[in-house]
């Protein structure tokens, strides 16, 4: 055991070198990508922002009330208007002349789904707001329950595996094309897995004048079936097979890549997660649906350009190499 | 101003009220492990620990971190066979580190800067301890003794100090410059009284010497040809291999000038001769060797006990070597040696499940040559202490260098049988230092064996980026005529780039991993380092155990233990 008598922990915790944006003591689970995506995106986007927050984990693993996990102006909205709030914020600072950003938070739930019309709204409009989506494909909250993001094959509490289907029987919906259509100034997507990708895709956002969107991959222990000491492992995987594609787009045209080094078969991805255990039994309709996804990896890897054409520097193999001394690129 | 009203809000960061740390049932923690480098070395050296140093530039303190374990890194870093290198983790990502060329580049640094050894100056009534022999295990043993704050009588038969490291290395893989300048840099050390033509049993018994001294550690090598071990009757006036690469050594020449030679015998000694005699005109240099040439894969019970890097040079330098052969007698005319009978010979398990060495018939065959040199092994001068060789070895407890059944005295180096290059010597001297030390304060010595290395499986590869190892520049067989260093060490950027390249198994790579990934910001980071040697602190009020921080650990330095 490690006894630490050189450091007095409160002191040390108010001089860490960065800002931090959401608190030790909130009630994540153990291993929670939602909540590591959210402590990345905040301590990049810095102190002077304020925060809608639709409901959903990140709402209410943060603020159980008398107490707070933020440092930052934040405020909860109800589960679908998050981004009319966000819009009603901005108006409001502009209105009096502040710089001080606006951010959106919601789940996939929040985004895809029940917050979708605002969030369509917002961004046709035109607010200087940051939309934030935390991805992890099912209405996690109120317990598992399968939404528009949940990938095609997931096992879900209202998507089980039975005699009739393997897990859930419609695709992830394809909301990139959507914000695409809004001709937005910036929209992205990044995962948990490569946080100096996320931190350089939150600052690029904040930086851009106009409503803004980034999707970020966050593995959910708990709803996926994993170990949360793999929560990153699994995240990594996301994009290295090609399921979880990670981009730039700027007016809907794709603009950037994280470039896949040598892309990995979904299985290594989806073998970890007890969501997609019944793929790996021994029946044709099993053996289809592994078939199915690796066809819809594949497919990201074709519509995106995804295969790098050499090893590169930032690329899905480089752009996460650690230093002596800590400094990552972003 | 509008009131809000106190059910409608909460303060900032005030979830830190909450500890989130009772809901763990594993914590992590930093611990260090053994990287393979370390384990794998005979002299004790942490090369990680100074490829870190080297990384963050401070030279000066991964020499001493060196220096720790090996006082003779210039020499080490030279002639070591490297162990070290094939056990390196990051072979099996893409080439192991150069850490040769690293301990090398460090030793001549401190040379050329004259960087004193960190080693205290023993105070007027330090203990006395006495080492016989001025060899890689003496000159070792003593520098231990003289950091453990000891006064030192080191005696030594020879005119000059070194052994078989002055007397049977080639110039071409140890510049005699390089010799003279860390020996004489080691012996400049306070506390130490060097006596140069001092041989036990003629000028001082090992009585006297144990009666003025806490202890004594002999390292006498290696240095009496083995008589009647050969496959054949040896000539009278034959010279031992050992004898004529001394001669080479000291003096540059060799007595004869044969123009076929065969050297049955598959150590250093043997190899070192055959270049030797190929560097002074010999057209055909045959080696006769009951085993094979070393390579990755072969056993090393079948191996030549030769480095591989020595048989290769010398394979590449033209030498001709016969393996799994045996001599079956020499062919005379009159007194002259005009050839031999070969036969062709292998190590096979007998009924009892013993290795024997089989010859078979049918596969004689002669090979002519004009002088043939036995260069089988040596054995311990025991002049002055008879009584404790065995068999031509001396007998002693294989971590610490006891002597079997006395008490006091230790021993190691080439003396053991077990033993036979210079960083098995130096880890020998260490050893016994060590050993010496704990008699003295009437300590036991618990069993010892070298650190548990951190396997492969333990790192996360996830964060690192293949990168081609710095190759020291080599000298092209053709040029290899003379005493030049066939190896050329590197130059410091490249010595920098091996220490970037470094996987740091098992130690804090300060890289931010942890504190980059945590969910719960229960990863603090320090300025200064933290009580544990790492650069970050748990904050177990709040950390819940989830193991991101140990499953995505690079170098396998965190480790999750049940609460």
């Amino acid at each position: 055991m490690n006894e630490q008598p050189l450091h007095d922990l409160d002191t040390l915790r108010a001089r860490q070198p960065r800002f931090r944006g959401l608190e030790s003591g909130h009630r994540a689970c153990q291993g929670c990508g939602e909540a590591l995506a959210a402590r990345l995106t905040t301590e990049a986007a810095g102190p002077d922002v304020v925060v809608a927050n639709a409901t959903g984990c990140l709402e209410v693993f943060t603020t159980p009330w008398p107490q707070s996990a933020w440092r930052l102006p934040w405020i909860h909205s109800v589960f679908g208007n998050t981004a009319a709030v966000a819009a009603g914020m901005e108006a409001a600072l502009k209105q009096q002349g502040r710089a001080t950003q606006v951010l959106a938070f919601a789940g996939d739930g929040g985004t895809f789904d029940i917050g979708f019309q605002a969030l369509s709204g917002m961004m046709e409009r035109g607010h200087d707001v940051l939309f934030v989506c935390f991805d992890n494909e099912a209405y996690m909250n109120t317990g598992v329950q399968r939404s528009g993001s949940t990938p095609h094959a997931a096992m879900t509490t209202t998507s089980p595996p039975g005699e009739l289907r393997m897990g859930k029987r419609h695709m992830k919906k394809d909301i990139l094309s959507i914000i695409a259509a809004h001709h937005i100034p910036y929209a992205a997507t990044a995962s948990v897995a490569y946080p100096s990708d996320l931190r350089k895709k939150v600052r690029r956002a904040m930086d851009t004048e106009g409503a803004s969107f980034l999707q970020i991959h966050s593995p959910c222990p708990l709803g996926w079936g994993h170990d949360g000491a793999k929560t990153i492992e699994v995240a990594r995987l996301a994009v290295q097979t090609g399921l979880f594609p990670v981009i730039e787009m700027e007016r809907g045209e794709l603009i950037g890549t994280l470039p896949i080094r040598e892309p990995r078969p979904v299985s290594d991805y989806l073998k970890l997660q007890n969501r997609f255990r019944h793929l790996f039994a021994s029946e044709y309709r099993a053996r289809k649906e592994l078939e199915h996804l690796q066809a819809i990896a594949n497919r990201n890897i074709e519509r995106f350009e995804l295969r790098g054409v050499g090893p590169e520097t930032y690329d899905t193999e480089g752009a996460d190499t650690v230093h002596r001394g800590g400094d990552r690129w972003a | 101003m509008i009131q809000i009203p106190p059910g409608a809000f909460a303060r900032p960061g005030t979830s830190l009220e909450f500890k989130t740390g009772t809901w763990r049932a594993e914590r992590p923690v930093h611990q260090r492990r053994a990287a393979p480098c370390h384990s794998a070395c005979p002299a004790g050296e942490d090369a990680q620990a100074y490829l870190a140093k080297v990384e963050m530039g401070d030279m000066r303190g991964a020499w001493e971190t060196v220096v720790a374990a090996n006082p003779l890194p210039a020499i080490t870093g030279r002639v070591c066979h490297h162990p070290c290198e094939s056990a390196c983790n990051r072979a099996h990502y893409d080439e192991s580190i150069t850490i040769h060329g690293v301990e090398r580049f460090l030793g001549d640094e401190a040379l050329r800067q004259g960087w004193s050894y960190p080693v205290p100056i023993p105070s007027a009534d330090a203990p006395r301890m006495a080492v016989v022999g001025s060899g890689p295990a003496g000159l070792a043993a003593a520098y231990h003794l003289l950091r453990g704050g000891c006064r030192v009588t080191l005696i030594e038969a020879m005119p000059a100090a070194g052994g078989t490291v002055r007397t049977a290395i080639p110039h071409y893989r140890l510049p005699p410059d390089v010799l003279e300048q860390e020996l004489d840099h080691m012996l400049a050390l306070p506390g130490l009284d060097f006596r140069l033509r001092t041989q036990l049993g003629r000028d001082v018994s090992l009585e006297e010497l144990r009666a003025d001294h806490e202890a004594v550690f002999l390292g006498p090598g290696r240095r009496k040809g083995r008589e009647g071990s050969a496959d054949f009757a040896v000539p009278g006036n034959l010279r031992t291999g050992l004898q004529l690469l001394e001669a080479w050594v000291a003096g540059g020449t060799l007595p004869e000038q044969p123009r076929s030679v065969a050297i049955v015998g598959g150590g250093n000694t043997a190899v070192d001769l055959a270049r030797v005699l190929r560097r002074e005109g010999v057209e055909q240099v045959h080696l006769i060797s009951h085993q094979r040439v070393p390579a990755p894969g072969v056993p090393a019970d079948d191996a030549m006990r030769a480095t591989y890097r020595e048989v290769s040079q010398a394979l590449e330098e033209g030498v001709t070597i016969h393996e799994h052969r045996g001599v079956r007698r020499l062919i005379l005319r009159g007194e002259r040696v005009v050839g031999m009978e070969l036969v062709h010979m292998k190590k096979l398990e007998d009924a009892d499940g013993r290795l024997r060495r089989v010859a078979f018939e049918g596969t004689e065959t002669v090979l002519h040559v004009d002088q043939v040199i036995p260069a089988i092994g040596q054995d311990v001068d025991g002049s002055g202490f008879e009584s404790l060789v065995r068999r031509g070895y001396m007998e002693v407890e294989p971590w610490w260098g006891t002597v079997d059944g006395q008490s006091g005295i230790f021993s190691g180096g080439d003396a053991r049988s077990d033993h036979g290059t210079v960083s098995e010597a130096v880890g020998d001297g260490r050893r016994a230092a060590a050993a010496m030390l704990r008699y003295r304060a009437g300590k036991q010595l618990e069993p010892g064996a070298p650190p548990e290395p951190i396997p492969y499986s333990d790192l996360n590869l996830s964060y690192f980026e293949t990168a081609p190892a710095s190759k020291e520049p080599v000298l092209p067989p053709e040029q290899r005529l003379g005493l030049e260093e066939i190896e050329g060490g590197l130059q410091a950027n490249a010595v920098r780039h091996e220490a970037h390249r470094c996987l740091s198994c098992g130690d804090c790579l300060a890289c931010d991993n942890c504190w980059t990934l945590c969910p719960d910001q229960s990863v603090l980071k320090t300025r200064e380092v933290a009580a544990d040697g790492s650069h970050y602190v748990f904050d177990y009020d709040f950390c819940k155990g989830c193991g991101i921080c140990a499953h995505e650990c690079p170098t396998g330095y965190i480790r999750m233990i049940p609460e």
